[in-house]
């Protein structure tokens, strides 16, 4: 059975290119998102096995997304993979206490996120 | 198992992941601008891929006016409209060759700037309607991680080029 990933960002343009990417390179099922809140319910409905999700968003960021997803039962141990337009430590910081297990910068390089996303879930 | 033998096909799938990831970006910028449903969602569109594609969230669009030679602020994000809003082609060379329909990147590490302005300026995008450059893209400030333009860089700026009529043009198709 293929591992399903929850793809979250409001650019259709960013989740286009990563399902694109993984569909691809991977054997992931991909389902999308296009904010923190239609997140949160998409992830409570369909179990992914990892989220990948975008911090600025209408609605609701992503850390918040996150944080909220970690009071979910089925949700808690969940890898959340945050993508952020900004390497530094305060932001990284930030995103590591709303509850995520990792992050990748934008742009994202495509070897990057498969090798990322394998890392959590195989290949 | 002898891992030098690995070491090919590895570079072989890092290569191979990357040409994908590239591809991908260019389809997605493509696809997103063919499809923006009107002006507004065009010029959203350029937001979307200067950021989520390109690496910049300082992106701006100037209007050509022949008559005047000169260009002004149409839209922008990220940028104080107020500083940038008239570019004279006589005091910007580098437009020169932008206005005949060649974009102009600045090359990696270099300190010149493209424009004459603070803001460091790393592209400037002819977009061409009917094979004439109607508005110029502005690029300016990259992510700092990120250290200059790429190769899959000025091929989403070509992708800028030919199909971003729409956001300055209502009426064009493309």
């Amino acid at each position: 059975m293929s591992k399903k990933v929850l793809l979250v960002d409001d650019s259709t343009t960013t989740l286009m290119m990563e399902e694109m990417i993984l569909k691809q390179r991977t054997s992931y099922e991909c389902v999308t998102a296009k904010d923190g809140l239609d997140a949160i319910s998409r992830a409570v409905v369909e179990s992914p096995d990892l989220v990948l999700m975008d911090v600025v968003m209408p609605r609701m960021n992503g850390f918040e997304a996150c944080k909220r997803m970690r009071t979910e039962s089925s949700l808690s141990k969940t890898p959340i993979i945050l993508v952020t337009t900004r390497g530094e430590e305060e932001y990284v910081e930030a995103g590591f206490q709303s509850g995520c297990n990792d992050y990748i910068t934008k742009p994202i390089n495509g070897f990057e996120l498969v090798t990322l996303l394998q890392s959590y879930l195989g290949e | 198992m002898n891992m030098r033998s690995d070491l090919p096909a590895k570079n072989e799938g890092q290569n191979s992941a990357q040409i994908l990831g590239n591809q991908a970006k260019v389809y997605a910028a493509r696809m997103r601008l063919q499809n923006a449903m009107d002006q507004a969602d065009a010029l959203d569109a350029i937001r979307e891929i200067a950021g989520n594609l390109i690496g910049t969230e300082e992106v701006a669009v100037f209007k050509i006016d022949n008559e005047r030679s000169e260009l002004w602020l149409y839209w922008s994000s990220g940028v104080d409209p107020n500083k940038h809003s008239v570019l004279e082609v006589q005091r910007e060379p580098r437009l020169k060759q932008v206005l005949n329909g060649k974009p102009v990147f600045r090359l990696k590490l270099s300190a010149e700037n493209l424009l004459s302005t603070d803001d460091p300026v790393n592209a400037l995008i002819p977009v061409l309607v009917d094979g004439s450059a109607c508005a110029v893209i502005v690029l300016f400030r990259l992510f700092p991680h990120k250290a200059g333009i790429e190769p899959v860089d000025r091929e989403i700026c070509e992708v800028l080029s030919n199909c971003a009529g729409r956001a300055v043009e209502p009426y064009h198709s493309r």
